[in-house]
């Protein structure tokens, strides 16, 4: 059955009806924590103190924490260095299902490499691992994308590992997403070996003195309001309300900054206060800044992860700055890292390679006189033919 | 000497093929060119250029908005980047025991196959041959840029036959080419305004 437009014109209409109130309500509570943000900025020692009374009533208390610089600092952007190599990887997956007449995945990382400026043409690499049937059964039935997904960012980080050792330092590895992951079922204990392996590879990168970093675009982070509502809470007198009560509730941290940074530039580094037992401390620990990669007077903000040892590093918070913004400024109208772009060209796998692989799978098992199942029914009436497929 | 290859065939019918080849091996082939596609059993089939496209994508789109593209980006979109150049290519003749025909080829090339640029001996020795047969292809093509085509392989073609010693060629060809439009005057007069551009028939 097609969509309902008529239902669907109703509510939208409605919506539209509601958002001059909802956009001016949110808009005071932005007006409030920009205030306050201009208040507090460089009060970072009190505001660390306020963090640790917090976490101390809240123990899974999440929001940023003050680093070295005021929390409204901004920064201009060097030129990138010329002796750079810049990584960037991505990678894609197929997970595995048991409708397919054989359940197998694909992990495809593709990495990227540039030494800007330096004559030599970029070069692609990519990666290609079949999961297999025995791998993709486990204990506790197939494996989940979860578990896919991890085990495909992980080897996007030991592609990057091995081509940054073939390289002088300044090395830079550019992931597209957060450095820290949220993927689920954390209880699970092949996630948690993936994910050991994980922050292995990102320490083995800090003890090359590698950079790693994670370029997030359209981030919903709200971590700086986050503390903001603390200082708020607390004068207030309701800190034991911390992470419970949000008087800036659904106001994002790009939207406290996006005014403030102008083009080009970064904002201050910041840290997050996280969960004690997180797999990300140490010199692992995640920190953020966010940089306006818009050539023009409208800002875009991106938000960068990367490790404590890089944060705390000037010259190399720099070095990033001015690589990210060189990428950025490569790709025209839509400004957005270009090697991350090429990655992600590199290690995208389409639908129609997947039902190859399928092919080249069953084909060979066929010619060793293994018996292949068909695909369940309901796979088969989907391919049917004229069927529009979601992309 | 190992003969350098263009580029590969996409597709062929029985008297024109498209080749891919890359942006890197842009330097040998030139609209007017002749190419060889070497075939089994010593089977050569000839051809002119005419026509090179190169496409554009999404990425490339998008690039040329930016206000300095840097060395890097464009050696990575020419070097790696899956976007080859076309090339068209007309069949004038083929050779084969020796024989040079200024026939269509038995068969279409097929795809993959590899294209090489023509040595001036084998372009003296192909259009040398018979009376300008091959003349023909080029004459009943149609969209094709006849008189910029003519020109380009003249202009291309008849120092070779100079320097080997046939300085007449030029004058041959140009003379069959009016026999062979007498009855067309549109493309006779386009064809010899065109030809007139050549320094070397003023």
């Amino acid at each position: 059955m097609p969509v309902n437009f008529q239902q669907l014109r109703e509510q939208i209409h409605e919506m539209g009806q509601n958002a001059p109130a909802l956009q001016a309500e949110r808009q005071d509570r932005l007006d409030q924590a920009s205030r306050l943000l201009n208040e507090l900025a460089n009060d970072l020692p009190a505001l660390t103190e306020l963090v640790g009374r917090a976490a101390a009533l809240a123990p899974h208390l999440r929001c940023a924490t003050p680093a070295a610089e005021p929390l409204d600092l901004t920064a201009p952007a060097r030129p990138p260095d010329p002796h750079l190599t810049l990584l960037a990887a991505d990678g894609s997956q197929i997970n595995p299902s048991a409708h397919d007449s054989v359940p197998f995945g694909v992990i495809n990382v593709g990495v990227f490499e540039m030494h800007p400026g330096q004559g030599s043409p970029p070069l692609v690499h990519t990666r290609s691992r079949l999961l297999t049937p025995e791998e993709v059964f486990t204990d506790h039935g197939m494996l989940g994308e979860e578990v896919v997904a991890l085990m495909r960012d992980l080897r996007e980080r030991e592609e990057l590992l091995e081509l940054a050792r073939q390289h002088p330092v300044p090395v830079i590895t550019l992931t597209d997403g957060p450095l820290e992951l949220y993927h689920e079922p954390q209880d699970n204990a092949r996630f948690r070996r993936e994910l050991q392996h994980y922050t292995e590879v990102l320490e083995e990168l800090a003890a090359a003195g590698v950079v790693a970093a994670g370029y997030v675009e359209k981030s919903r982070s709200d971590l700086l309001v986050r503390l903001l509502e603390l200082a708020q809470l607390d004068r207030e007198g309701r800190l034991a309300q911390a992470g419970k009560d949000r008087p800036f509730k659904f106001i994002t941290d790009i939207e406290l900054l996006r005014s403030r940074i102008g083009p080009g530039e970064r904002s201050a580094v910041l840290g997050i206060q996280t969960a004690a037992e997180g797999h990300f401390t140490g010199r692992l620990a995640v920190h953020y800044f966010y940089i306006n990669v818009s050539p023009t007077a409208k800002p875009y903000l991106a938000r960068v992860e990367i490790p404590a040892w890089v944060a705390q590093s000037q010259p190399l918070v720099a070095l990033l700055h001015g690589a990210l913004l060189w990428q950025c400024q490569q790709m025209g109208a839509h400004a957005s890292p270009y090697a991350l772009h090429r990655a992600h060209e590199v290690a995208v796998v389409r639908l129609d390679e997947k039902q190859q692989i399928e092919d080249m799978i069953t084909a060979e098992l066929r010619r060793q006189k293994v018996a292949v199942e068909q695909k369940s029914h309901k796979q088969a009436n989907k391919e049917l033919p004229g069927k529009r497929r979601r992309p | 000497m190992t003969p350098i290859q263009i580029g590969r065939l996409l597709r062929s019918t029985i008297t024109n093929c498209v080749m891919g080849c890359r942006v890197t091996e842009m330097d040998a082939p030139a609209f007017g060119g002749m190419v060889r596609i070497p075939q089994a059993g010593g089977l050569q089939i000839y051809g002119l250029i005419y026509d090179m496209t190169i496409e554009d994508d999404g990425l490339v789109r998008q690039l040329v908005t930016a206000e300095n593209i840097s060395d890097d980006v464009i050696l990575d979109n020419r070097i790696n980047r899956n976007v080859p150049v076309e090339i068209s290519v007309l069949f004038i003749g083929y050779a084969q025991g020796g024989e040079v025909y200024h026939l269509l080829p038995p068969r279409p090339p097929l795809t993959l196959d590899t294209i090489y640029p023509c040595t001036p001996e084998e372009i003296c020795r192909f259009t040398a041959a018979g009376r300008f047969g091959y003349f023909r292809h080029l004459l009943r093509a149609a969209d094709l840029p006849l008189g910029e085509l003519l020109a380009a392989h003249l202009q291309q073609t008849a120092p070779l036959h100079t320097a080997a010693g046939n300085p007449a060629w030029l004058s041959a060809a140009t003379q069959e080419l009016i026999t062979l439009l007498r009855d067309d005057y549109p493309r006779l007069m386009e064809a010899l305004a065109t030809l007139g551009e050549l320094k070397f028939l003023i």
